[in-house]
Order: structure tokens, then C-alpha cells, then sequence
């Protein structure tokens, strides 16, 4: 059984691999529950309470499918760190070369080449956030049962803002906590005074600053939700599509589009990780700095 | 003109021509990222990596049109 799978090249196994993932995304079209006569796109973003808790005040506790992708995501990031750290080896099995990249990605290419001052001491942070928003994004283009009728449906849990928007203000409010660590209180707001421009700007460029420094929590977490959002819909919107028509030539030709369009999301999720961390890391570093 | 009539209007104007300038944008950049690798070869790692947050950041832009499109699509509804 083995003997055959070693005798294939890689670019084999590549293609292999591909036609099998395209084979199920096919056919999980054809899974019974998928014949509509309506398609709403929105309402695969809708989210249902699993499991119904109480609420505090405005707060609902409610497990829905975003928060089981939450802790899916956590427990694949202990998973695989309890089992690299145990397996850690001098010559690296290509497992953990490819997290030994990741690694490397974050500590230099993100933290030390954006951060001059205290790279090491937010390394945790920044790359955290990196491994958390770039596993949760891959997580959503993993087909799960967690369609209506418990059929394979991609969801995206970085695809809805109120996750983006945690994760936004995470970052801005340690930002701040760093710069006034770094500068105290009152000098962390002096900074922002530009001592160059004449005074009658100093004010408005003041205000622009601190307008600049609200809007980037709003920037940062639409940035990665429309993103996630945007791609999801394609992708939702394609299937739908082949159900709409009832046809399954058309099915069968969406469906390729739509994996073409599903490896072009593998590419975005990556990127809008690498830009989240690499923004949290400048943001945070221009706290710290001197001139920032 | 009915309220969802307006909407789907404006969705429409918001999906179109938002990305007008996102494209525009993208196209600047990555010509300016090709013109700076080919007189610098040495510099190609920093200018590709610095290009790719540029096309995130740029493609965001085309992205909140659309998000705010849809909104317009789903926050006036059919009537009935």
C-alpha cells in the first residue's frame, strides 16, 4: 500500500492531492440538503446560538459556530506546539521546518524588521496574533459541518467583525499601554505634539494624530473582516449559483471556478495574517519609539 | 423610486466604481515595486515583502466598497 505512494515525484502527489480536494468540494455540492429554490449569500454568515446562555447586560454568552472556530483554533495552536516541543529534533523533520519558517517569518521578518525599539519583548504578542489570525483564516477554508443541516459549509470566523474588532482593539490598547510604559503618561501625549511645526498647527495636527490613531482599530479589524468576507461570499455566492440552476454542468464548471477562487483565498488569508501582525507590530513600535 | 430601488441603485455605484480607484492604485504600486526591483536586484526580498503589505492595505480599500454595498444590499430590504 505504501510501496506505491513513495514511488510518485512530488509534483505527482501535488496534482494528486488537488484532484482529491477538487473531488470533494465537487461532490459536496450533490450533498443531499443543497437543493434551493432561494439563496440569500448573508444568511451563511448568520449566526445561531448552539448552545443558549444567558445574557449579562448587552452581552450574549450564546456558543455559536464562530466561537466553537475560536477554540478549534486555540486548541490547534496548543496541539501543535505540544507536539513540536516534543519532537523537536537537530535535523528538523519537515514538519517542523515548515513551523521553523513560520517562526522566523514572524521574529524577523515581521517583529525585528518593523520594531527598532523593544522587538523582543513584544515578539510574544505580535507573533501570536500573527499564528492566531493566520490559522483561524485557514480554518475557514477547511469544508466543516457547520451548514444549517449539519452539511459541509465553509465558514470564516475572522469573516465577521465583532472577532476582527477584539482582535483590533487588542492591539491598539496595548499599543497605548506600551507607549505610556515606554514614555509615562504625559510624555507618551507629548509625543504626539509635532515640536517642528509652527504653533497655530501644533493643535490640528494634534487632533488629526489622535483621529488617526481611533481610526486605525477601524481599519485594522475591516480590513481583515472585508477581506475574509469578501472571498467567502465569492465562494458562496458561485455555489449557490450551481444549486440556483439545478443544472450540473453549470455545477460542474462553478465549481472548478470556484476552487480556482478557493486557492486564491489560501494566498489572501496569509497575506492579511502577515499584514494584521506586521501593522500590530508597527503600530505598537511607533508607540515605543522616540520620534514616533 | 422605491427605498429598495435606491438601494440596489447605490449598492451598484458603490460596488463599481469603488474599485476604480483600489485598481488604479494596485496598478501604480506593483509597476513601481517591478521598476525599483529591476534597477535594485539586491534589494528584491525587502521591496517584495513591502509591496505585499501595499497590496493588502490598497486591495482593503476596493474590499470596504464592497462591504459597504452590501450593507446597502441587506440593510433596506425588499418590501414584503
Amino acid at each position: 500500500m505504501k510501496n506505491w505512494w513513495k514511488k510518485l515525484d512530488r509534483r505527482t502527489k501535488l496534482l494528486l492531492g488537488l484532484g482529491v480536494f477538487m473531488v470533494v468540494v465537487v461532490g459536496s455540492v450533490f450533498i443531499p440538503g443543497g437543493k434551493k429554490e432561494t439563496f440569500d449569500a448573508a444568511n451563511e454568515f448568520m449566526l445561531t446560538p448552539i448552545i443558549k446562555l444567558p445574557k449579562i447586560g448587552p452581552v450574549n454568552l450564546s456558543i455559536t459556530k464562530a466561537v466553537l472556530y475560536l477554540w478549534a483554533t486555540v486548541f490547534i495552536i496548543i496541539g501543535i506546539a505540544i507536539y513540536v516541543a516534543h519532537s523537536l529534533k537537530r535535523e528538523p523533520s519537515r514538519f517542523q521546518t515548515v513551523l521553523e519558517g513560520v517562526y522566523e517569518l514572524a521574529h524577523d521578518g515581521i517583529c525585528h524588521s518593523v520594531m527598532r525599539v523593544g522587538a523582543e519583548a513584544w515578539f510574544p504578542y505580535v507573533g501570536g496574533a500573527f499564528v492566531y489570525v493566520l490559522i483561524l483564516n485557514f480554518l475557514g477554508l477547511v469544508p466543516l459541518p457547520v451548514g444549517e443541516h449539519g452539511q459541509l459549509a465553509f465558514y470564516a470566523a475572522s469573516g465577521n467583525l465583532y472577532i476582527t474588532l477584539t482582535l483590533a482593539l487588542c492591539t491598539f490598547l496595548l499599543s497605548h499601554y506600551a507607549g505610556i510604559k515606554a514614555k509615562g503618561g504625559l510624555g507618551y501625549i507629548k509625543s504626539w505634539v509635532v515640536k517642528e511645526a509652527p504653533p497655530v498647527m501644533r493643535q490640528f495636527i494634534f487632533i488629526t494624530h489622535v483621529l488617526g490613531e481611533l481610526f486605525r482599530v477601524v481599519s485594522l479589524s475591516v480590513r481583515l473582516f472585508a477581506n475574509m468576507l469578501a472571498g467567502h461570499l465569492l465562494l458562496a455566492v458561485l455555489f449557490a449559483m450551481a444549486l440556483l440552476f439545478q443544472s450540473y454542468l453549470v455545477a460542474g464548471v462553478l465549481s472548478v471556478g470556484s476552487v480556482a477562487i478557493l486557492l486564491f483565498e489560501v494566498f489572501i488569508a496569509a497575506i492579511q495574517a502577515f499584514i494584521f501582525a506586521i501593522l500590530s507590530a508597527a503600530y505598537i513600535g511607533g508607540a515605543i519609539d522616540e520620534e514616533g | 423610486m422605491t427605498d429598495h430601488a435606491a438601494a440596489l441603485i447605490a449598492a451598484g455605484l458603490c460596488f463599481g466604481p469603488g474599485v476604480i480607484g483600489s485598481g488604479a492604485g494596485l496598478g501604480i504600486l506593483i509597476g513601481h515595486a517591478i521598476d525599483s526591483m529591476v534597477r535594485q536586484p539586491a534589494m528584491q526580498n525587502t521591496v517584495r515583502t513591502t509591496m505585499f503589505i501595499g497590496i493588502g492595505i490598497v486591495e482593503a480599500l476596493a474590499l470596504y466598497a464592497i462591504v459597504f454595498g452590501l450593507i446597502m444590499l441587506y440593510v433596506v430590504k425588499a418590501p414584503g
